[in-house]
């Protein structure tokens, strides 16, 4: 009897991890570890995130005063949205993920970068960004652009 | 539960409200005011890799209410990575547009393909390729076309936080009818100097009317054009951009005799495939205190019509092409809240063209807010 509780313990705790595989631990957008820096991109590549889902925009942050490197998600389709290259300075707002480890981690939620600003989450960290329509000129239109 | 690790990474949700002026509606010299209001929603969802999209948008016109449309998309996309520096992107989308009657000939349903490449050649330079297939089919059949654009670019960021841009364009539209038959005519059909025939233009009147040509003058028009920009950043909040665009008619030309462009709808004889001639534009973007963002921007076009024939007032063939020179300022700022955006822009348009019709200028004032509704998973 009590090997068959095991095993079925077992199984929930199986099926709890299994829609958690491939996140870090604690991978989520925490309001109260927001943080924002400011620094140049060192690094950009489109890496897996989330399981079965489209790889994310992750750029590596030098910060501007203390030199830390900042690894900072910023969405999927922003790959193809954002035009970012090794140098170019940023300001980041977003929650910490990780930290004490060589490279740190944030979510961002707000990217500010040669006097625009891209709002990726909203203040509580809920995605904002939007698909395919958001390569196709919407951001015009909605402000009134035709002529 | 056991979902608390929901790994869908985004499903949105936004209404959107903005509110238009202009003094100058249908953009000719007979200006006349009017506002429109534009009240659209936005959602998309993921499954996986896939994600689908929706949005609809009503817009209502005060004065010319009899021009109010409804707009819907719908569509679905994929992210396909190479590697970690390449991916391609794939978008399906439809597309349905709903006039009220003054302009039901332009309700069309549409079907589009876009497909992207991006790749960083280096940290510091980023290739891009797209090409899009467009397919629309009118209520008036005169319209319908199917259109490829291709687009090729490459930029490269240099230290001094300056990036250049260079881009190709190649574009083919292909109206499958663009000819009125008898039985279409009416009483207001004109028969012109070059032997075409259609419904008569209607000058100083806000309708809506069109000519077509003989079969002999074709339906497809080719296009290419050659542009690029220079950005510079100033500091760390100021970004400043002056750019260029060439374009060429290679084949065809429009098979209409007379064009129009209204303020914020969409028009199929007046589009990037009617003109040849260049752009110039020089943008400045600010953020200023408490993250507002600011954007100045000038831009001047000349343009040529081919295939269009300039009309006195009365409508009377002139025998030469329609030349616009065009000069526009835009004034725009944004400011995001932490559920919210609200927008104000504001845009001067002078066009001058070598016919009087179409010689104008017009005030076009908009404000606006989006408020985004999280549905999905925050993570």
């Amino acid at each position: 009897m009590k090997r068959k509780a095991d095993v079925i313990l077992l199984m929930i705790l199986l099926l709890v991890s299994l829609p958690s595989f491939g996140q870090k631990t604690g991978h989520f957008y925490n309001v109260d570890q927001e943080i924002r820096i400011e620094g140049k991109i060192q690094k950009i590549v489109m890496e897996p995130r989330y399981k079965d889902n489209s790889p994310f925009l992750i750029v590596t942050l030098e910060e501007k005063d203390t030199k830390k490197l900042y690894t900072v998600e910023i969405s999927p389709v922003g790959f193809f949205d954002q035009d970012f290259h090794k140098g170019e300075h940023l300001i980041v707002t977003g929650s910490l993920t990780s930290s004490g480890e060589k490279e740190m981690n944030i979510i961002a939620r707000e990217v500010q970068s040669k006097g625009e600003t891209f709002i990726l989450r909203d203040k509580h960290g809920f995605p904002t960004w939007r698909g395919g329509k958001g390569l196709m000129g919407r951001k015009g239109k909605r402000k009134g652009k035709r002529f | 539960m056991l979902t608390v690790h929901s790994t869908l990474p985004a499903d949105s949700f936004s209404l959107s409200f903005s509110q238009n002026m202009t003094n100058n509606l249908f953009q000719n010299r007979f200006a006349e005011r009017d506002q429109l209001s534009n009240l659209s929603f936005y959602m998309d969802k993921n499954f996986s890799r896939l994600s689908l999209f929706a949005e609809g948008k009503y817009s209502y016109l005060f004065e010319n209410s009899n021009l109010a449309y409804y707009t819907q998309d719908a569509g679905l996309d994929y992210i396909y990575p190479i590697d970690e520096k390449s991916a391609f992107y794939f978008s399906v989308a439809g597309r349905g547009i709903f006039y009220r009657s003054e302009y039901s000939d332009f309700n069309y349903l549409s079907a589009n393909f876009f497909a992207a490449f991006k790749s960083y050649l280096s940290q510091t330079s980023i290739l891009k390729s797209n090409y899009s297939l467009d397919y629309k089919n009118y209520r008036d059949s005169v319209f319908d076309f199917i259109s490829h654009s291709l687009m090729v670019s490459f930029d490269k960021y240099f230290q001094t936080k300056t990036t250049l841009k260079g881009e190709i364009d190649w574009g083919y539209k292909y109206f499958f009818s663009p000819y009125v038959y008898d039985e279409v005519l009416t009483a207001e059909t004109n028969t012109n100097s070059m032997g075409g025939k259609g419904k008569g233009n209607a000058h100083g009147s806000y309708q809506y009317v069109y000519q077509t040509k003989s079969q002999a003058d074709g339906q497809g028009i080719q296009v290419f054009s050659l542009s690029g920009w220079i950005a510079q950043g100033l500091g760390n909040k100021i970004g400043l951009r002056f750019s260029g665009m060439r374009q060429w008619v290679l084949s065809g030309q429009n098979p209409f005799f007379f064009i129009e462009e209204f303020y914020m709808v969409e028009n199929p004889s007046y589009d990037r495939f009617s003109w040849e001639g260049y752009q110039l534009g020089s943008q400045l973007t600010l953020l200023l205190p408490w993250n507002i963002q600011l954007k100045l921007g000038y831009t001047m076009a000349n343009k040529e019509f081919p295939g269009i024939e300039n009309l006195d007032l009365e409508g009377n063939p002139l025998g030469i092409i329609r030349k616009d020179k065009r000069k526009q300022i835009e004034v725009t700022t944004e400011k995001s809240f932490p559920r919210f955006s609200v927008f104000v822009s504001y845009f001067y348009v002078q066009n001058s063209s070598n016919d009087l019709y179409f010689d104008w200028n017009g005030h076009y004032f908009s404000v606006g807010i989006e408020w985004n509704i999280p549905l999905g998973a925050k993570q």
